[in-house]
């Protein structure tokens, strides 16, 4: 846990430590670089806010030599800052004022999309629908989905990331190709034909969230 | 090989056809005389757009009492005319604005030569015409051939008539469509004869013996050729929009050359007509002399009317500069491809043409291939002019100088007489030699010449043998003359010249001396206000007359500045002051629009557009040397109100800049400072709820302290937004009473004592404290939020010392902190609102203890809202340390009430 914050460390230590973490508290940037690289852990929770240096920064230099997931704290809402810190090697982040639940659940997305890397999981649950990664094939209460290869495609990319935001680029430059990373109509396009045919209400969709101005999350089970 | 280029659309063409868009269109119908039947045509037309639901109207019709054309007009909308009184009379005249605010698609209009009542808004009927087209109306016209300008010579020659209601050829040039309305002369004469054409109108004509057959047929011609130019220009618009490549560019190119004589406009007419001949385009040239003295009013109002008239041709107007005439028309000629010049026969002096130095000459032998035309004084142009001005004759001052240089040769006589009574063999010619050289030098070069004369004949017939005679009798005497002939005249000559050149290089002096005043101090204007007033002061200095200058203000333009003295417009100067905004020209005396007003109205043209308006009044008086010093300080005038334009502009953006700025901090201060607290808030709150269970008692009342803690921070920090609200929003009212200082102290010193840490609180109270006149509860707050910054910037562990005493008038609050102290440049700038923000905001240490930056500001707010005074003091000591002093006016006090100390 990096942050500066007192009082943050105040309540996510013991919640860490509730949840079955160990956690380690680091106040600066330059502390928090030290204790990761003196034992590297499981994951890391960082501030974008640090007083020694840019949390972006810190996270730059952290990624040289760990790589384990980092997940992002920050009270700004930019979405700049955002994508620039995924683009950094960040595999999600949480925005301040947060539920400490959200947080320990995205914490363990990112271990376990760490684990499944090696041996990864080739059907996906969310609700009654079934996504069989291994076969292409989509099912809603045991039903086949019809899903165009455009529309399979985009939602593979979306499962695979385990529940982590994707960001627009990655998936248009995955699905579209590298030509297509600005077009991001097709996007909206696209993601809404897959919650009509996926979501009990696609007007409040559930398992294809969007992430305003950065990209889309795919909440499984 | 070069890759030719692709023909490239013209782009004066499409620019052309672009000012069209959104343009109305007109038709014009081109009869050869009255009473082909061009109205009954037009009106025929009109209906059978109106049948296919067009929406039509007849703007203005003259039916002529005849039966048929009246017939066709029951059925269509006429439009009522307005009734305009001149001199007695009631003249109904076609209603412009009312057919502007009717907006027919079409609109009939007869008799496009027409011209208006004195009074009306155009002296003619086709600049309504104009305005109509210009509004998106389509309009249909009539016209005879007799009245376009460039015919109107050889219509006379032909025929005897001089036409003066005129068309400019541009105002037919301007159709998009031309119908000619043709039957034979013939025809038209049996028509005349049964009675069929509108009598009274022809009489004159037919008196005139204008309704001859050979006529009608020259006209007919006129008519047939300038119908089927039309076509011809509207086919090469055509191939020009697409780029077909055409044979202009290799054509005749003519340049029409005129001077100030009575023959300008006839030059431009023929020029006009040889352009149309051959189908080539035509400019006019004048060549102005700089060296040369001023011509006479008359003739540089002739050459600028010829030059208007080239315009109104359709060729363009140049003015060239040179000493050498030849020289610089060849030059010119050589640069724009010129194959044909027309040159006036009159042009020459006799001595030019006997000395071989004819223009024409010169012309011919450097002209290097460009042909010749001479043109005979043909139609006399005084014949056209209404009144031959009478400036053009030697004015008062220069009889004066006559009659100086006769009294100067009588005294030159009179000594003369003196010295030969007195003296003898002295050379009596050389006193009148003086007189010669003295009117020279007082009068100019006319009068010299005059003196000499007259110093000749005086010489000769008193003082040469025989005396009191003209006759010489001795041979030695003849030589002796003949020398003093010679060099009075030439001493007369060249002391007028060089007095004339004087006193002309010392006019043009006066007059760069008058605009450079005029520069600096419109340079120097710092606001339009200031500009329009010096440019209005100036260029009534310059004119003579009075002078206004407007500005655009909420869609309308008001006079911004006037001079001598506060201006008031008429409703017409008004309205000839808007048409030169909106149409970016000229208006009132002297223009074509409106030039019976006593005004002439100039758009301001800088270099980004219109700036303004400036009104002249004309003035009989000023001289035309004038005009052109007020034109330049005009441009001059336009270039500084565009600046102080731009400056205010940009004034106003940097407010707005700083604005936004302001309003960015501020909504980064919310977004932070409120999220931080709640952060925590939530955080503790959600980890209580999820993990309540598992947690170890101290660890979650801890956290419900931290809650508690976080909470209290977000309400200090949203009442200091509403302390702020109140005090810039004016709604903050003290309630005063008398109170101790120590009090306030104490209680404030009570809210912060949870958050010192481990800082330490000394109080050095006086055991006597006056009392004075406050609010104790913003007192207080601004306290409180004074120790809460000390808190903030000063290290865990330090002393902060709260002071109070009296000095003088006041009661004096000190508070010091061991901080990093302020630097010297910032001092002035912590008491501003959001100071804080200017740092970035997530990266300070102690980040937890600052407010929004709001703290100090509202301290001051209130400090300065009970009377009182705030400042800082920093470093104190070793480059640390931070003082606030807070000083509260003690006040009379009125009652001694027995005041409890608290200690």
């Amino acid at each position: 846990m990096v942050d500066d914050d007192p009082q943050i460390h105040r309540f996510l230590g013991p919640a860490l430590d509730a949840a079955g973490y160990e956690p380690v508290r680091a106040d600066t940037g330059a502390a928090g670089l030290a204790a990761i690289a003196h034992r590297p852990p499981e994951a890391v929770i960082l501030d974008l806010g640090l007083p020694d240096m840019d949390g972006k920064q810190a996270l730059a230099r952290a990624r040289l030599f760990f790589h384990g997931p980092i997940l992002i704290l920050s009270a700004r809402d930019r979405e700049l800052e955002k994508i620039e810190a995924l683009d950094l090697g960040a595999v999600d982040y949480v925005e301040k004022p947060f539920h400490v639940g959200e947080l320990l659940a995205r914490l363990r997305v990112s271990l376990r999309q760490r684990l499944s890397q090696q041996g990864s999981p080739v059907v996906v649950k969310a609700g009654d629908i079934e996504i069989d990664l291994d076969r292409r094939l989509v099912t809603r209460s045991g039903e086949a989905v019809r899903l165009s290869p455009r529309e399979y495609d985009l939602l593979a990319k979306l499962v695979e990331a385990g529940g982590r935001v994707v960001m627009h680029r990655q998936l248009l430059a995955a699905v579209w190709g590298p030509a297509n990373v600005d077009d991001v109509q097709y996007l909206r396009v696209f993601v809404g034909h897959l919650r009509q045919k996926l979501e009990p209400d696609p007007a409040a969709p559930r398992y294809l969230v969007t992430e305003s101005g950065v990209g889309y999350r795919f909440v499984a089970d | 090989m070069i890759p030719a280029d692709p023909p490239r659309p013209d782009p004066d063409a499409l620019l052309k056809e672009a000012k069209k868009q959104g343009r109305g269109r007109l038709k014009v119908y081109l009869g050869m005389a009255p009473g082909v039947g061009k109205t009954y045509e037009m009106l025929q037309s009109g209906r059978r757009r109106r049948d296919e639901g067009l929406d039509v109207a007849v703007g203005v019709v003259e039916t002529h009492g005849r039966q048929d054309t009246e017939v066709l007009l029951d059925s269509l909308e006429v439009l009522p005319r307005r009734p305009i009184d001149y001199r007695g009379r009631q003249l109904m005249e076609f209603d412009l604005d009312g057919a502007l605010a009717r907006r027919p698609s079409l609109l009939l209009v007869d008799e496009y030569a027409h011209t208006n009542a004195p009074g009306s808004r155009h002296p003619k009927r086709w600049q309504d015409v104009e305005e109509l087209l210009a509004a998106g109306i389509d309009v249909y016209a009539t016209l005879n051939v007799q009245h376009l300008e460039s015919l109107v010579d050889v219509v006379w020659k032909i025929t005897g008539v001089r036409v003066r209601e005129t068309v400019p050829d541009s105002a037919l040039s301007a159709a998009d469509e031309i119908e000619l309305v043709d039957i034979t002369p013939q025809e038209l004469l049996e028509r005349l004869h049964a009675g069929k054409v509108y009598l009274a109108e022809t009489a004159r004509l037919a008196g005139d013996n204008f309704f001859k057959p050979e006529n009608l047929t020259a006209l007919r011609e006129m008519a047939l050729r300038r119908a089927a130019q039309t076509v011809d220009d509207q086919l090469v618009g055509a191939m020009r929009r697409q780029g077909i490549e055409g044979p202009w560019a290799a054509g005749e190119r003519i340049l029409v050359l005129i001077g100030g004589d009575g023959m300008a406009s006839s030059l431009v007419r023929a020029g006009r007509r040889l352009a149309d001949l051959i189908g080539a385009p035509w400019l006019v040239a004048h060549v102005e002399r700089p060296n040369q003295p001023p011509s006479d009013p008359a003739a540089a109002r002739r050459v600028s009317e010829a030059l208007k008239l080239a315009e109104q041709l359709g060729g363009s107007g140049v003015v060239l500069t040179g000493d050498d005439l030849p020289a610089a028309v060849i030059d010119y000629a050589g640069r724009n491809n010129v194959t044909q010049i027309v040159i006036g026969k009159s042009r020459d002096s006799l001595w030019r043409i006997v000395t071989g130095r004819s223009l024409a000459n010169a012309l011919l032998r450097r002209s290097g291939g460009a042909a010749l035309n001479f043109v005979s004084a043909g139609a006399p142009d005084a014949a056209r002019e209404e009144a031959p001005p009478r400036a053009a004759g030697p004015g008062p001052r220069r009889w004066g100088g006559y009659f100086g240089g006769t009294m100067l040769i009588a005294l030159a006589t009179a000594i003369a007489f003196l010295i030969d009574r007195f003296s003898t063999g002295g050379d009596l010619a050389m006193i009148f030699l003086a007189g010669v050289l003295i009117s020279g030098l007082a009068f100019g070069l006319r009068p010299a010449l005059w003196a000499s004369a007259l110093g000749i004949l005086s010489y000769n017939y008193f003082f040469l043998e025989p005396r009191f005679s003209l006759a010489i009798g001795h041979a030695a005497d003849v030589f002796t003359f003949t020398i003093f002939v010679a060099v009075a005249a030439a001493s007369g000559w060249l002391t007028g010249r060089v007095r004339d050149q004087a006193q002309l290089s010392s006019r043009r002096a006066a007059a760069v001396t008058a605009l450079l005043a005029a520069s600096r101090r419109l340079s120097g204007a710092a606001n339009q206000e200031e500009a329009a007033r010096v440019l209005a002061e100036q260029a009534s200095a310059a004119s003579g007359g009075r002078a206004a200058v407007l500005l655009p203000a909420a869609q309308d333009l008001v006079v911004a500045a006037s001079a001598p003295g506060a201006v008031e417009l008429t409703t017409a100067e008004m309205a000839a002051a808007r048409w030169a905004w909106e149409r970016g020209e000229a208006a009132g005396a002297g223009t074509g629009t409106l030039p019976q007003i006593g005004w002439v109205f100039r758009p301001l043209v800088g270099v980004r557009g219109r700036a303004g308006v400036a009104g002249i009044e004309v003035d009989a008086r000023s001289a035309p040397g004038e005009e052109r010093l007020v034109t330049a300080m005009l441009d001059q005038g336009a270039v500084a109100l565009e600046r102080a334009q731009l400056a205010a502009v940009t004034v106003e953006n940097e407010a707005l800049r700083r604005s936004d700025k302001l309003r960015a901090a501020l909504l980064n201060s919310i977004s932070h400072d409120l999220r931080t607290p709640l952060s925590t808030v939530m955080g503790s709150a959600t980890t209580l709820i999820d993990y309540g269970a598992s947690l170890r008692p101290e660890v979650a009342s801890d956290l419900l302290i931290s809650i508690r803690e976080e909470a209290e921070r977000l309400n200090r920090y949203v009442g200091d937004l509403l302390d702020m609200t109140r005090l810039e929003g004016g709604a903050l009212t003290t309630r005063t009473e008398w109170t101790d200082a120590r009090d306030v102290l104490g209680a404030a010193i009570q809210r912060v004592e949870r958050r010192l840490g481990l800082r330490t609180l000394s109080r050095d109270f006086p055991a006597e404290l006056a009392v004075v006149q406050v609010d104790p509860g913003l007192l207080e707050q601004a306290i409180v939020n004074v120790l809460e910054n000390a808190i903030a910037y000063s290290p865990d562990g330090s002393p902060i010392e709260v002071a109070a005493y009296e000095d003088r008038g006041s009661v004096l609050i000190a508070i010091e902190d061991e901080g990093p102290g302020i630097p010297r440049a910032d001092i002035d700038r912590i008491f501003e609102k959001f100071r804080r923000l200017e740092e970035p905001s997530d990266r300070t240490p102690n980040d937890r203890n600052k407010g929004a930056g709001l703290g100090l500001s509202i301290a001051r707010g209130f400090i300065e809202a009970m009377g009182g005074r705030i400042a800082a003091a920093s470093p104190l000591f070793e480059g640390r340390g931070t003082r606030i002093l807070i000083s509260l006016p003690k006040t009379p006090v009125a009652i001694q009430a027995p005041m409890a100390v608290a200690s």
